[in-house]
């Protein structure tokens, strides 16, 4: 009772924060196939996906100076970006209609996650490339490194950017979880037998 | 979320049921316990940031102590204690509701002593903090309650 009571109160207090301008981001966990992810909304978009159950210390860090501390736990607001990640792991959605938010980024890996949101459903491309389309050539090795921070993963699809060798090269969820999916895209349906458990 | 800057986000999952649990003791009603925190996490945010990191919990005991002190003196009325049972403790043979009564009938501020000494057992420099007066002055605060307490459930 005391936890209802609790959990009541709550809901009252982040939808009071909101009401009078305090709260600037809801923040989620959601279960995926991939593990948990953290998440962040704010009334410009998506502002964070994170593998696992809290963001890094530096996103965090990043949030708050573009975003103020007003970071609130709000699943209600997070609602539909959950759905379409439910459904884009079930295989029926290749598009996210919810925005990116970029705030608090370099404007270099603002163009760099730019171009990366361009790559669409299903195709690959390379750091290189990536970089070429951000208005810099050379920098391939700066665009890798601005992937692997990638605040917002899945709804900026750096799992869709590979080297130019072919391998895979990094991803912040884990390799295993880039390649379920590339495969995911690739067959446009969940694979047979389901996802497997998360080794995350 | 644990790790470097602070967000409300944070006060809240880590204070909550303590501010929700200590306003219930204080007012002995869901509905009021609900109202006064509330009231003490938008003051916390519209007051951000907290004085000094690492004392963001007395801040908040300080803050949900005035605002159920404010809140009693406003009223001047009886609360409906139904609720109380849910964080009272029972000892000393003393009824629920003989407790419940004798908390009731306190004045705001020796209430406010009475809960955190007597029922949350916290230190006399915290519950100072948390009313916003000397050590001394929370220990006779107590001790008069407790005084008024005994004498009521006598």
């Amino acid at each position: 009772m005391i936890d209802q009571a609790v959990a009541d109160a709550r809901e009252r207090l982040v939808w009071r924060a909101h009401r009078e301008g305090l709260a600037t981001l809801a923040y989620d966990v959601l279960d995926s196939p991939l593990g948990p992810l953290w998440v962040a909304v704010g009334p410009r978009g998506v502002a964070a996906v994170h593998y696992g159950s809290e963001p890094t210390a530096s996103d965090l860090a990043r949030l708050v100076r573009a975003h103020g501390a007003g970071l609130v736990p709000d699943g209600r607001r997070a609602s539909d970006l959950a759905r379409e990640l439910e459904q884009y792991f079930a295989g029926k959605r290749r598009v996210f209609t919810v925005g990116a938010d970029l705030s608090g980024l370099t404007t270099f890996q603002r163009r760099i996650l730019g171009a990366t949101a361009r790559v669409p459903y299903g195709e690959l491309t390379t750091y290189a490339t990536v970089a070429r389309k951000a208005g810099n050539d050379r920098a391939s090795r700066a665009a890798g490194g601005a992937l692997g921070a990638n605040p917002i993963a899945i709804v900026v699809p750096c799992h869709r950017v590979v080297a130019s060798d072919g391998s895979l090269g990094g991803y912040a969820g884990g390799l295993t979880a880039k390649r379920r999916l590339l495969a995911l895209e690739r067959s446009g349906e969940v694979p047979a037998g389901g996802w497997p458990p998360s080794r995350r | 979320m644990s790790i470097g800057v602070l967000t409300f986000g944070e006060l809240i999952e880590r204070h909550e049921r303590e501010i929700f649990v200590y306003a219930l003791r204080l007012t002995g009603s869901r509905d009021d316990a609900d109202d006064i925190f509330q009231e003490t996490f938008l003051a916390a945010f519209r007051a951000w940031p907290p004085p000094r990191r690492g004392t963001e919990r007395a801040w908040l005991y300080k803050i949900a102590t005035n605002k159920a002190i404010d809140r009693a003196r406003r009223a001047r009325r009886l609360v409906p204690l139904a609720d109380l049972r849910l964080a009272a403790p029972e000892r000393d043979g003393v009824s629920l509701a003989d407790l419940a009564t004798a908390i009731r009938a306190l004045p705001a501020g020796q209430r406010a002593a009475f809960v955190l000494r007597k029922v949350e057992g916290r230190p006399y420099r915290e519950i100072a903090d948390s009313l916003g007066c000397s050590e001394e002055a929370a220990r006779s605060r107590v001790a008069e309650a407790m005084k008024n307490v005994k004498e009521s459930t006598r």
